[in-house]
């Protein structure tokens, strides 16, 4: 089921777009990540948890696409989020990573925080 | 020349400025995986993306290194270490595909920059802005690891 689209564009560095699709799968609000993240998505992943959170949800898959990329400051973003659904007891995992991506997210602790699965239809057998 | 046009820090330079620059460019292919400069090295060259992909990385510990960009669009350039003193590239740049970059060599640049003041100053104008950008978003970032912070000791 489609809820909503946020849609941005950033600046400096990096000027990709990014959408953040909210789909539901069950009892699961999918979180589908088209674009880059950095430090410019924040806003985007505040509204699309907010919008999500009306509609009430325990479990959260964040999809991301192979050629996504996450910088230093998508990756700030990204731990910001995670904070807020350890705060609202919520199950997070991610899927989609690149195994470049993979590999940084175990290195700077995000896996221990939300399970890493290769592809959706795992994690979404799993959550 | 149209990719030359294309990089924020050749932006407002005219036709004739153009070709002046394009004299003193190479072209250069670098294969997946290979390293195009390394961070803490002598900068000696700007590299300009012509086709391909170069991800912009910044060591952290040995064999950590944390991703800061991603340069897709030809026109995005790197190695801007070699226009401002002491010349030490900040970054470790990959290419993320079989790639080719124009090069222009800190020497040749400095040489036009200091032949054509008007060249030089919008060349640093061009720099600072994107300094000045560069630094908001840095502010953003650490905005943001301070609000994680914050929220979680308020918990």
């Amino acid at each position: 089921m489609f809820i909503c689209v946020q849609k941005g564009k950033g600046r400096a560095i990096m000027k990709q777009e990014i959408e953040i699709h909210l789909k539901r799968h069950g009892d699961i609000t999918i979180f589908d990540i088209q674009g880059d993240v950095t430090v410019f998505s924040e806003p985007f992943f505040n509204n699309a948890y907010t919008n999500a959170n009306v509609e009430g949800m325990s479990k959260i898959l964040l999809k991301f696409y192979e050629n996504a990329y996450i910088n230093s400051g998508g990756i700030a973003v990204l731990i910001q989020l995670l904070a807020e659904t350890k705060k609202n007891q919520q199950q997070i995992s991610i899927a989609g990573l690149s195994p470049h991506f993979q590999k940084i997210f175990n290195m700077v602790g995000i896996s221990k925080f939300a399970k890493i699965y290769n592809t959706v239809e795992e994690a979404i057998n799993d959550m | 020349m149209h990719i030359l046009s294309s990089c924020y820090l050749f932006k407002g330079l005219s036709k004739s400025q153009l070709l002046c620059l394009s004299a003193t460019t190479k072209e250069i292919q670098i294969q997946k995986s290979e390293l195009l400069m390394k961070e803490g090295q002598q900068a000696e060259e700007l590299f300009i993306l012509k086709e391909g992909a170069v991800e912009l990385l910044t060591q952290v510990e040995d064999g950590f290194e944390l991703p800061i960009a991603m340069l897709r669009n030809p026109g995005e350039c790197t190695g801007t270490s070699s226009l401002v003193a002491p010349y030490v590239y900040n970054l470790n740049s990959r290419c993320a595909a079989d790639s080719k970059l124009l090069v222009i060599n800190k020497t040749a640049l400095k040489k036009l920059m200091l032949e054509d003041h008007e060249l030089g100053c919008i060349v640093m104008k061009n720099l600072a802005q994107h300094l000045l950008d560069r630094l908001k978003e840095t502010r953003q970032e650490l905005k943001i690891h301070f609000k994680t912070i914050f929220r979680s000791t308020q918990s």
